[in-house]
């Protein structure tokens, strides 16, 4: 009796144990992998409509949250394309996305963090291949048509194969190397110094390239952190330090001539506690444009750097800056809070009205504007 | 038992009188019925030893409702405590804080479960007479000595999967005057699982992730008459860990490792009166921590002495005071920071407890903070506890507090980014809550229910925010955070036919939102916060008979976001883990065999975006215990 009434016990037990586990069961049912979701992701448009032209906005996303991205926005039909990598190739862009160059039909975007190059076929966005192999890359340029030059923040400048795809030289340098121009068959390329050390301790300049050589063949002294670095039509190079993140001296803007590898001018921003950032110049090449809370423009044949920006922040984060090639349009983004998703504000470079503004993603950062594709050659 | 009973219980209910001890039930989650309106809990060593070879976290995120937000197996695991952040919970060990005074929190991975012998966790402001800032409320572990033993020695080794290996030795001996405690810990771990990345769309291996830690306690109690406790306290630990990279990383040579040294030490005089009872503590902590990768290595070293007083004056009919006085002196020195860096802080307390009848209770509790000579503003808290039936054991309880957090070391001193003029945060809590429990006669069946609602409402919280154009973060006072919700937990057990089951339950739903924006861009406003669950909820179930031993434990943490703005989330996962037991006995030794099965299911997740999380994966312990 008591073996029967303990075996009913343990049967009921039993019973009751298999529907609190089944419940759970259920509840643990779903496979499907837990990853990140972000909605209303969507491949670039498709159409074959040469009429329409837009820009690629990269979005770099938190540092090591993997959540790159890039923005695709239609500026004919203001139309916003998400996450278009992900959307088009089902697997994520990567961990802090810096920006991305068009070479010969393909997109060649630097995820900095996930130290590669993801290469894809314009304009469907598909992945065609990762160069990888970096040191931490921050930017591309192609060079000719057989090779690029990759900047990267911890070692050497890599030099790729543009028709292997793979990295088949080094540059030595000292550490971090930021923007590059390009000048006649010489690279001029902005150096920080190494990236461990204060801005006390890195000796920042300018290195200069010989692209048929691969070697370093001068350099010029710079102010701390030299970054953007550009070309104006009178064959000046520009370049900007930011003084430091540390804020160790006043930014500076420098001009050089290339020619004579000098720094012929320098502009000192008027205060230790300026940071601005973002040196772009529009197609013409005579004006200059950065930001420093707001939105400054500059024509490069100006005296001194202007005292109050072109167009104010009123509050916005403005973290990355664009020249519309075609038009001249100014494109900034506001990263707001770095913790949600970004805009991107459109205005006009001559009145600086707000034209347009587009819901971007996570931290917003750069631009590339697309040559317009050829009639025929869409796939 | 009058001594563990008052080390135990927290200055709310320091009243003495005996812990309920049920003969044939094994308590190991309760709630005190009687806290004059603030909620507490208690886990007791029985969950605990168990799980030896795991860190707090694990014990957390299975059996409270605290979120764990876990950067991976033996990663970096913060808490977030009733929707707040992981600045607002204060880990204490015997009452001393282990928050490091530099980030203001605890990676509870470092807190081996083998160096305590209970916790107990303070809802909200329930932690207010013991230090201010906790917000979310304080996870105390508390290590007690047990007067009648004699020895009693432990000795545990479990072999866990991805060449995980975890040794534990415990000895306590003694009489009735004196008990000293020795522990050791030891465990490493490649912990080189397998998971899909879907970066690379292929199984990796996860790399970079060993770990190697040990640790060591010495406790020695003495009793010195019925009257006098002294004890002193050491702890040391010791961890280095790997920290492997996310899953997007394809750096191949990437490498970061960060090594923890940490040893606390405690003194402590008890002295017990009919009418009154002094506690002295003075604690000393000395930790070093080292960061290194391919481009930085930092050290930071800091120490920290802690000094506690409190008093207990009963001799006033119905009415207890209590007042506490704190000093705790800082002294950092950080690669990151510029030289060496102090902080000062004078904490004054007081208690005012009041039962208006036998069943109205009041309490009363007021602090005065000084730090580095400026006063942190007043901090008043008030509950009141009603248990209206004198045979049902119901109590409803309300408390209203005011509470401030001092910001960081980190926050104050990091080189460049550092913000000197960084001022508290401020936290205004309302709480109500209802506690019933219940057991038969014949103590064969019990339960135990609490169920609370609490609103917060927390101005200016310290967020880093990009400055200058992004280039540079720092610390400021933006952030306006309301954080409601509920907690439930129920707890139930049963003796029928030999068979003892028990199934405890914590369920919590938490809206926790920002109400400010700090831009024209900015659409954080009503969202919740990122990383915080709305739901949260975890069960075991545990049956034994005879010796055989089966529990079954289940956790759903629902979506977490990924931004202010809501729109990217971490959809939400639950997750099964199963323990079998089997204890055999000769006289006054048992041996003790367990088989652990994580992630029964399978599941293929991440908790924390790009943070791979191991499969299903087990570990196998061997436990023997001589006892006399």
């Amino acid at each position: 009796m008591i073996v029967y009434r303990t075996l009913f016990s343990i049967k009921r037990l039993y019973s009751i144990l298999s529907i609190i586990i089944l419940i759970f069961g259920i509840f643990s049912c779903s496979k499907s992998p837990i990853r990140i979701v972000d909605p209303g992701q969507q491949p670039p448009p498709s159409s074959s409509d040469t009429s329409h032209r837009g820009v690629y906005v990269i979005d770099e996303g938190n540092f090591n949250w993997g959540n790159s991205s890039v923005t695709y926005i239609d500026l004919t039909d203001s139309v916003v394309s998400k996450n278009v990598f992900k959307s088009v190739n089902d697997k994520d862009l990567g961990d802090v996305a810096e920006g991305m160059k068009i070479f010969n039909g393909k997109g060649f975007i630097v995820v900095n963090n996930s130290n590669k190059i993801e290469v894809v076929s314009l304009p469907s966005f598909k992945s065609f291949t990762s160069i990888t192999g970096f040191n931490s890359p921050r930017a591309i340029e192609f060079i000719d048509s057989s090779k690029a030059y990759v900047t990267n923040l911890y070692k050497d400048i890599s030099i790729v194969d543009l028709k292997s795809l793979t990295i088949t030289k080094t540059i030595s340098v000292p550490n971090w190397t930021e923007g590059m121009v390009k000048f006649k068959h010489y690279v001029f390329v902005s150096c920080v110094g190494a990236y461990s050390l204060p801005n006390s301790q890195r000796r920042a300049k300018l290195i200069v390239i010989d692209s048929d050589l691969d070697k370093i063949v001068d350099s010029i002294a710079s102010g701390k952190e030299p970054l953007e670095i550009v070309l104006d039509k009178r064959e000046k190079i520009w370049v900007l330090c930011s003084g430091g993140y540390d804020q160790y001296e006043a930014p500076t803007l420098i001009r050089i001539n290339p020619d004579l590898m000098i720094a012929e001018k320098i502009f000192t921003f008027p205060s230790i506690n300026d940071a601005p950032s973002r040196l772009c110049i529009n197609s013409l090449g005579d004006t200059l444009y950065f930001l420093k809370d707001g939105i400054f423009q500059m024509p490069v044949t100006s005296s001194a750097i202007p005292g109050t920006p072109f167009i104010p922040s009123n509050g916005h984060l403005f973290y990355g800056l664009g020249i519309d090639p075609v038009n001249g349009n100014i494109f900034v983004t506001d990263a707001v809070d770095f913790t949600q998703n970004g805009w991107v504000y459109r205005y006009n470079q001559l009145t600086g009205a707000l034209l347009n503004s587009y819901a971007a993603e996570r931290i917003p950062t750069s631009f590339c504007f697309p040559k317009q594709v050829a009639a025929g050659k869409k796939k | 038992m009058l001594f563990c009973c008052y080390t135990q219980k927290t200055a709310f209910s320091q009243k003495l009188k005996d812990t309920l001890h049920l003969p044939e039930i094994e308590v190991k989650l309760s709630y005190s019925i009687k806290n004059y309106g603030f909620k507490q809990e208690k886990i007791d060593s029985g969950l605990l030893i168990p799980h030896l070879d795991a860190d707090l976290s694990t014990i957390l995120s299975q059996y409270s409702p605290i979120f764990i937000k876990s950067y991976g197996n033996g990663g970096v695991a913060t808490t977030s405590f009733r929707g707040t952040s992981a600045n607002h919970t204060e880990i204490e060990w015997n009452g001393i804080s282990i928050n490091s005074p530099m980030l203001g929190q605890s990676d509870l991975s470092q807190v081996p479960v083998s160096q305590f012998d209970g916790i107990e966790i303070l809802y909200g402001a329930a932690g207010l007479a013991k230090t201010i800032g906790a917000f979310g409320g304080v996870v105390n572990l508390v290590t007690v000595p047990e007067w009648n033993n004699r020895i009693n020695l432990t000795l545990a080794q479990t072999v866990a999967s991805f060449n995980t290996y975890a040794s534990n030795a415990n000895i306590a001996f003694g009489n009735q005057n004196i008990q000293s405690v020795t522990k050791l810990n030891y465990s490493s771990s490649a912990n080189d699982f397998p998971f899909y990345n879907d970066q690379t769309l292929q199984r990796e291996k996860q790399r970079n992730g060993a770990c190697d830690i040990g640790g060591f306690t010495e406790e020695l109690f003495l009793r010195i008459g019925r009257k006098n406790f002294l004890s002193g306290r050491a702890w040391y630990s010791q961890d280095i860990k790997d920290i492997p990279p996310v899953t997007t990383n394809q750096n191949p040579n990437y490498i970061a490792t960060q090594k923890d040294r940490a040893l606390r030490s405690l003194i402590e005089w008890i002295l017990l009166n009919p009418k009154f009872a002094i506690t002295v503590r003075s604690a000393f902590v000395d930790q070093y921590m080292n960061y290194k990768d391919t481009s930085y290595n930092d050290n930071h070293q800091y120490y920290t002495w802690i000094n506690k007083i409190r008093f207990n004056y009963s001799g006033i009919r119905n009415l207890s005071i209590k007042p506490g006085l704190d000093l705790t002196y800082d002294w950092v020195y950080s690669d990151a920071y510029n030289g060496a860096k102090t902080r000062s802080t004078l904490g004054l307390s007081s208690e005012f407890s009041y039962d208006v009848r036998r069943n109205v209770e009041l309490l009363l509790i007021v602090r005065q903070d000084v730090i580095d000579g400026k006063a942190v503003p007043f901090v008043p808290a008030f509950g009141v506890d009603w248990r209206p039936f004198t045979k049902v054991n119901l109590s409803l309880a309300a408390n209203l507090s005011k509470n401030y957090r001092y910001p960081t070391l980190n926050d104050l001193y990091w080189a460049v980014s550092g913000n000197p003029d960084l001022t508290a945060e401020t936290d205004y809590a309302g709480e109500l809550g209802l506690t019933y429990n219940y057991n038969n006669k014949k103590g064969t069946f019990f339960i135990e229910s609490e169920l609370s609602g609490y609103y917060n409402k927390m101005i200016d919280l310290i967020v880093w925010i990009p400055v200058s154009g992004g280039s540079l973060w720092k610390p400021m006072n933006v952030r306006e955070v309301v954080s409601r919700g509920l907690d439930l937990g129920l707890n139930m057990s049963c003796n029928v036919l030999g068979f003892t089951l028990s199934l405890n339950n914590n369920y919590t739903y938490c809206r926790s939102t920002y109400e400010k924006a700090t831009s024209p861009g900015d659409a954080s406003v009503g969202h919740q916060v990122i990383y915080v669950p709305v739901h949260l909820f975890n069960s075991t179930l545990a049956i034994k008979y005879l010796d055989f031993s089966l529990s079954y434990n289940f956790n759903y943490v629902s979506r977490r976001y990924l931004g202010t703005d809501n729109l990217s989330f971490m959809p939400g996962y639950n997750l099964s883990n199963i323990f079998l037991g089997k204890n055999i006995k000769f006289s006054n030794i048992v041996v003790s065999l367990q088989l652990q099965i994580n992630n029964l299911f399978n599941l293929d997740y991440q908790s924390i975006a790009s943070i791979p999380m191991p499969g299903r994966n087990y570990g196998l312990t061997i436990r023997f215990n001589f006892k006399k």
